[in-house]
């Protein structure tokens, strides 16, 4: 007896599917570039337009860099909203994720409220986020650090609610059969395993921050955005280019740090108490 | 059994690791109050900024039902953006992430490749938008370019590293049949990354739209353009209507690519 081949495995029919497949996605394509209004020649650019604007941008106005102070400040503006916006938003994430998780939380009722808020607190646009505080709080980092702590909440809490709740739940009962309280076993059966994906989690929460931190600069939540906004307005473009080569240099330097001290931590033995 | 320490060095070990735990946290003290120092944090005026900014809330409120048909049309384009975008970057960061792999690629393409791609992670979209905006001037294209671009940057970083952890035996397996070297990114390379692909394209979709709606701000149309005019013309209650119509889209987005992403990781999708 020979094993039968189902139909759809055949190379034939395989190939068909895979032409077919192609085909519909080239169409979509197309018709997402109509719905947009766009055609091929919208993509079409007056090059000398693109020269002239290059010509403005170089060379770039680096001695930007030692001879005003100020930008270096508000490099470091930028990199102190993503830390404080990272330690912040993770501690009131964590805080919010034994509310949410099934295995912490007090009541069912104060599970459900937690839980809501944190989907709530995701979906909200950050836009809008940054224009609100910015009219409470007044322009400057301030605002920016509050929108990022506001974001970090909602992208992590739900992420370590759920990280709480695949915790063994062996090492939890046996704290609860010793006579452990509630946070007795939170601090001696969860912490100790949900805290090397929390600390890991924050590393790419800060590289995350970081960038998102720019745009808020832009709409004026303070750091080396805004200064890259005021300088677009003002068409000073070698400023600009100078900027971005130092934000560039700024994010890819972050990462590699926060790359080399993730791993110093993480592998670093724990030893006993 | 386990292992014995002498009581000696459990003793050193255990003062050696409680140091390093105290010069941690003292670092992580004196980078706090450093950061707050230079963030202007000040309660008092997180006090007064509570109660401006519940009073401005209450002006949110009721949202200008009316406006939804007419913001229909740049919730469209936000996701069509973030779509275009999202498929542009998963057809271009195949190539570049093959290209950028220390298993398929020669040193010199792979050197250069994983330079371009760690220039495109380090430039934020918004920097490329106002650098866009300066050449094409304000539109969907900026807009839409920016988006792409650092949709590529992503997924070839991660395509990459996907396809530089294939057991070399499988390449080798393919190649000794007398397989060409498209021949074998075609059978052992592209089979073993593309739900790789498919899952990181669906997270990048998502944060395609979020980002869209900021890029959106700054002159790439959108409901972000709708939300920031609406919220500079002080016009509360068209700006809070914007806001539920793009929740409802970043909520249905993460749902759409959860639920995609979760069937395609438990492999049903793809056999």
């Amino acid at each position: 007896m020979t094993p039968e081949v189902p139909a759809a495995a055949l190379p034939s029919r395989k190939f068909r599917f895979t032409v077919i497949s192609l085909i519909g996605a080239i169409a979509v394509l197309c018709l997402l570039f109509a719905f947009l209004g766009m055609t091929p020649a919208s993509f079409g650019v007056d090059f000398r337009f693109v020269l002239d604007v290059v010509q403005q941008m170089l060379p770039p106005h680096l001695p930007l860099l030692w001879n005003q102070k100020s930008i270096l400040l508000s490099l470091v503006d930028t990199l102190a909203m993503a830390f404080l916006g990272t330690v912040a938003g993770g501690a009131l994430a964590l805080l919010l994720a034994f509310f949410a998780a099934t295995n912490t939380a007090p009541h069912r009722l104060v599970r459900l409220l937690a839980r809501t808020l944190l989907v709530a607190n995701r979906s909200v646009p950050q836009l809008i986020v940054v224009l609100v505080l910015l009219i409470a709080v007044g322009i400057g980092p301030f605002a920016g650090l509050l929108t990022l702590i506001f974001g970090s909440i909602g992208m992590y809490g739900k992420f370590f609610a759920d990280t709480i709740e695949q915790a063994d739940k062996g090492t939890l009962e046996s704290v609860e059969s010793v006579g452990g309280t509630r946070l007795q076993t939170i601090r001696f059966a969860v912490l100790p395993q949900v805290m090397p994906s929390f600390v890991a989690n924050l590393f790419y929460a800060f590289d995350y921050n970081l960038r998102a931190a720019i745009p808020l600069g832009v709409f004026g939540g303070g750091g080396i955005g805004f200064e890259l906004a005021f300088a677009n307005g003002l068409l000073h473009y070698k400023d600009v280019l100078a900027y971005t080569i130092l934000i560039v240099v700024m994010i890819s330097g972050m990462e590699r740090i926060s790359d080399w001290v993730r791993r110093g931590i993480l592998t670093q033995p724990m030893a006993t108490r | 059994m386990g292992t014995e320490i002498p009581l000696l060095e459990w003793r050193q070990g255990r003062a050696a690791h409680r140091r390093r735990r105290a010069v941690a946290a003292l670092l992580l003290v004196v980078l706090t109050l450093l950061s707050a120092w230079r963030c202007n944090v000040d309660f008092h005026s997180f006090a007064t900024g509570i109660g401006k900014g519940v009073s401005l809330l209450e002006l949110f409120f009721p949202p200008e039902w009316s406006g939804v048909s007419e913001m229909l049309q740049p919730i469209a384009v936000t996701t069509v953006i973030a779509l275009i975008a999202t498929l542009l970057g998963m057809c271009l960061s195949l190539p570049c992430a093959l290209a950028a792999s220390s298993n398929i690629a020669p040193r010199p393409l792979r050197l250069a490749m994983r330079s371009f791609i760690a220039l495109e992670r380090g430039l934020p979209e918004i920097v490329q938008m106002l650098l866009l905006v300066a050449i094409f001037g304000l539109g969907v294209i900026p807009g839409l370019i920016a988006l792409s671009f650092s949709s590529i940057g992503m997924l070839a970083k991660l395509l990459a590293d996907a396809i530089e952890e294939i057991e070399p035996h499988m390449l080798e397996a393919v190649e000794a049949t007398g397989a060409t070297r498209s021949q074998v990114i075609r059978y052992a390379v592209i089979p073993q990354i593309l739900p790789a692909l498919l899952a990181n394209g669906l997270f990048r979709f998502e944060f395609n739209v979020r980002a869209g709606v900021i890029l959106g701000a700054v002159g790439a149309g959108g409901i972000g353009f709708i939300m920031m005019t609406a919220m500079n013309s002080m016009n509360y209650q068209r700006a809070c209507m914007a806001t539920l119509l793009t929740l409802v889209l970043v909520f249905v987005s993460e749902r759409v690519s959860d639920s995609f992403r979760a069937r395609i990781l438990d492999g049903g999708a793809l056999r």
